[in-house]
């Protein structure tokens, strides 16, 4: 804008310039031109009164004069005289303008134009009063030859004031763009220039507000976004048609163990595996799918959906889950069932085998009360298992909605030792009670089988003369149960697993330990019923020891 | 120009990935044929290696294509020379991937296989190969040497392999064959890991300009 507002002023400045100067020149020209011609018919005037008084005055006058050419020619038009040429040889004259005009009307003139010497010849002729004619010419310079002659002036003014004009042009237009450049865009409004340009700072002060308020909301949109995305415990990844990443939250930097950024590299640097890239190769061509993962040894849910814009595939979202709890939840439900249906089918089939003997009249009536007596056993069984599995689903369902009491752990203990007297008699196994008089909060019913089971179990799994402490103490913790047996022992690797259900160290489900493989998975859930923690200390062949530390009340 | 030459080296160097990831696929799956007599396995073995063999023509074809049209130069020139070479190096590891498969066919089912350091040597090659691509895809020049120093690892798990299958044979003239085989595949599992070392020494190539078989 500088440089076009400097040419425009210095153009219009050059051109004024020039006319001005032309104009000049010729208007002093004109008037230099009849300063010339008044002052040759003074001289004329003044040759002509000299000769009327004085013959001789022309002689008296020759050489006199330099510039000026004095010829006297007589009616006829021959030259009597001329100084500067010799009158003899000078041609008749009588045909000349001026000469014709002054024998007329008394005086004439005419200016004659010399091409070669670019100068002006002006002659001018008056009648004597002896009918002679006395002509008078001076040669100047004409217009052209004048501006040649002054051209190095004109041009030397010319450049300055060329020089002082753009000087001049520069400052001005500077000055007249200084307040647009100055403009404050963020503050429009506060700015003072040109009222011609408040109505469009008035308008742009509005829309940077506008702006504003739309960057302002953008970025809170945008906020939010992160932090849903941020927060979300699924890996999220944005990729473009290229596999490029857009997007991507830190659960799914996590997820797939990248370290440094990933933003505008491929996805499959980040992973490689095959059904992470058939997620996005299948996603990509505008198919949802989901995949499974495995990676690092964990389970992960690969969720993929193409992203449309104007019916064409442009990318992919894929969300990442980590899965590997819920696979094992999963497994562990499918082992439960599976055990669940075996154990009860096995005595069932036992049950349905007696019978058809009994009904097809195979067995011998002495033998039927045998039959009906093993009958009776695996029904049994069976209602225990039952039992078990009930108690257990009810633990798990939380929904046994007892209330809870003060129960006396001590009491507990006691009636339980009482009533397993029968089964450790048996096995001579001696009990050991060693329980101080400490209640608890929780459910008399629970409480009570969870002590049968520890109690049972250390019976079941003794050696024959074996022994079983029960031990009820107040530690600084709180109140702790521990029941200790010199039994057979568990392997440190199954130390973990005997709390799964169906779980048992002997492999083989054998009857020779009666059991449902329920117990001790009915004590930890009861553990975890009142709040509290269970430990198991073993050595193979050594003997057992469970304790259950309660919380202090 | 320079735009569209950038997105085909980038398209090059997805390429490369997909490849190296079909590789580790191809190993992994003749090695379930293998240890988990998994037969599933032995015909998506063949499958990768098909599509394996595609692939490098596919990636030949780009980097002549760059070459001839882009005229790159430096690391660029270098990048591509590299990949060149490294598909050849994976197109290898995807055949012995599949004759792995291949010579599984004829074992049959037979635990003496699991008591063998076997399992330890696929799984060293399959790491070597793993980081191998790896250290392509980082450009992580201290993995690729870990490559190279990491065949050590192979080389002397097989010749424990070896020394098992004399042993083995030694004892019962039976197992002759299957020895036979898993030495074969031994062998070939060494290569494997002859090749990731290949592939490592590319990778450094191609980012310090610097080869092993150019130095001394």
């Amino acid at each position: 804008m500088t440089k076009r507002i400097f040419w425009h002023i210095f153009v219009v400045a050059v051109i004024v310039l020039v006319a001005s100067v032309a104009m000049i020149v010729g208007a002093l020209y004109e008037y230099y031109s009849s300063q010339y011609i008044s002052q040759l018919k003074n001289e004329a005037v003044y040759i002509s009164q000299g000769m009327e008084e004085n013959n001789n005055y022309l002689k008296n006058l020759h050489n006199k004069t330099d510039n000026t050419r004095i010829t006297w020619i007589n009616s006829s038009g021959a030259v009597l005289y001329d100084n500067t040429a010799d009158a003899a040889k000078m041609e008749n004259h009588s045909n000349r303008e001026e000469f014709v005009e002054a024998m007329t009307s008394g005086q004439g003139e005419s200016i004659r134009y010399s091409k070669t010497l670019s100068e002006d010849t002006i002659y001018y002729a008056t009648k004597l009063s002896n009918g002679t004619v006395l002509r008078v010419s001076s040669t100047k310079h004409s217009l052209l030859a004048l501006v040649y002659g002054m051209l190095r002036y004109i041009i030397l003014i010319l450049l300055c004031a060329i020089a002082l004009s753009a000087f001049l042009a520069y400052s001005v237009s500077k000055r007249i763009v200084r307040p647009l450049n100055e403009l404050d865009f963020d503050y429009p409004e506060e700015a003072v220039t040109y009222e011609e340009l408040s109505p469009m700072l008035a308008r742009i002060s509005k829309q940077n507000k506008q702006i504003h308020a739309q960057m302002a909301e953008l970025e809170r949109k945008q906020h939010e976004f992160s932090t849903i995305i941020e927060n979300m415990k699924e890996g999220l990844l944005i990729v473009d048609k290229k596999t490029d990443i857009l997007s991507y939250n830190t659960s799914a930097i996590n997820l797939l163990g990248a370290s440094e950024s990933v933003k505008n590299k491929s996805a499959l640097t980040l992973n490689r595996s095959g059904s992470f890239r058939k997620a996005i190769e299948l996603s990509l061509s505008g198919q949802h799918n989901e995949q499974t993962m495995f990676y690092g040894g964990r389970t992960y849910k690969l969720m993929s959906n193409p992203v449309y814009e104007k019916a064409q595939v442009v990318g992919a979202i894929i969300i990442i889950m980590d899965v590997s709890e819920k696979e094992e939840r999963e497994k562990l439900r499918r082992e439960f069932t599976a055990n669940v249906s075996h154990e009860l089918k096995t005595p069932l089939t036992s049950i349905s085998g007696y019978a058809e003997i009994i009904k097809n009249g195979i067995a011998k009536p002495e033998d039927t009360k045998n039959f009906a007596a093993n009958i009776y056993e695996e029904s049994q069984r069976l209602i225990m298992l039952i039992e078990d599995i009930i108690k257990l689903s009810q633990l798990d369902e939380n929904t046994t909605l007892f209330e809870k009491q003060e129960v006396n752990l001590a009491d507990i203990a006691e009636s339980v030792c009482a009533r397993l007297k029968p089964e450790a008699d048996k096995k001579r196994v001696s009990i050991e009670l060693d329980a101080q008089k400490l209640s608890v909060s929780g459910v008399y019913k629970i409480l009570d089988e969870m002590v049968y089971n520890l109690v049972d179990n250390a019976i079941k799994y003794n050696i024959d003369g074996g022994r079983v402490k029960v031990k009820i103490e107040n530690n600084n913790t709180g109140v702790m149960l521990s029941v200790e047996d010199s039994g057979i022992g568990i392997a440190a690797d199954e130390a973990d697993r005997v709390f799964e259900r169906f779980y048992r160290v002997d492999k083989s489900h054998s009857k020779e330990i009666t059991g449902t493989g329920l117990g001790l998975s009915i004590v930890k859930h009861a553990a975890i019923y009142h709040d509290a923690k269970i430990s198991l200390s073993s050595k193979l062949g050594a003997g057992t020891k469970v304790s259950i530390q309660f919380k202090q009340v | 120009m320079r735009n569209k030459f950038d997105e085909q080296l980038e398209n090059l160097n997805l390429e490369l990935i997909k490849m190296g990831a079909l590789c580790e696929d191809a190993i992994t799956a003749s090695m379930r044929a293998l240890l988990d007599g998994d037969n599933d396995m032995i015909i998506k073995t063949t499958e990768i290696e098909k599509e394996i063999d595609d692939k490098e023509r596919y990636i030949e074809a780009l980097c002549m294509k760059l070459l001839l049209k882009q005229q790159p130069v430096a690391s660029d020139l270098r990048l591509i020379s590299s990949a060149l070479k490294m598909i050849s190096d994976m197109e290898r590891i995807g055949d012995q991937a599949a004759d792995i498969a291949e010579i599984t066919k004829f074992i049959k089912n037979n635990n003496t296989k699991s008591i063998l350091h076997i399992k330890d040597m696929a799984d060293a090659a399959i790491k070597m190969v793993t980081d191998s691509i790896d250290s392509y895809v980082k450009k992580d020049l201290a993995l690729a040497k870990y490559v190279m120093q990491y065949d050590d690892v192979v080389d002397k798990l097989f010749s424990e392999v070896r020394k098992e299958l004399i042993v083995l044979v030694y004892q019962n003239q039976r197992y002759g064959e299957l020895c036979l085989d898993i030495l074969m595949i031994a062998k070939y599992l060494e290569r494997i890991g002859d090749h990731a070392v290949n592939i490592a020494e590319w990778v450094e190539y191609s980012i310090t300009g610097n080869h092993k078989s150019y130095e001394d």
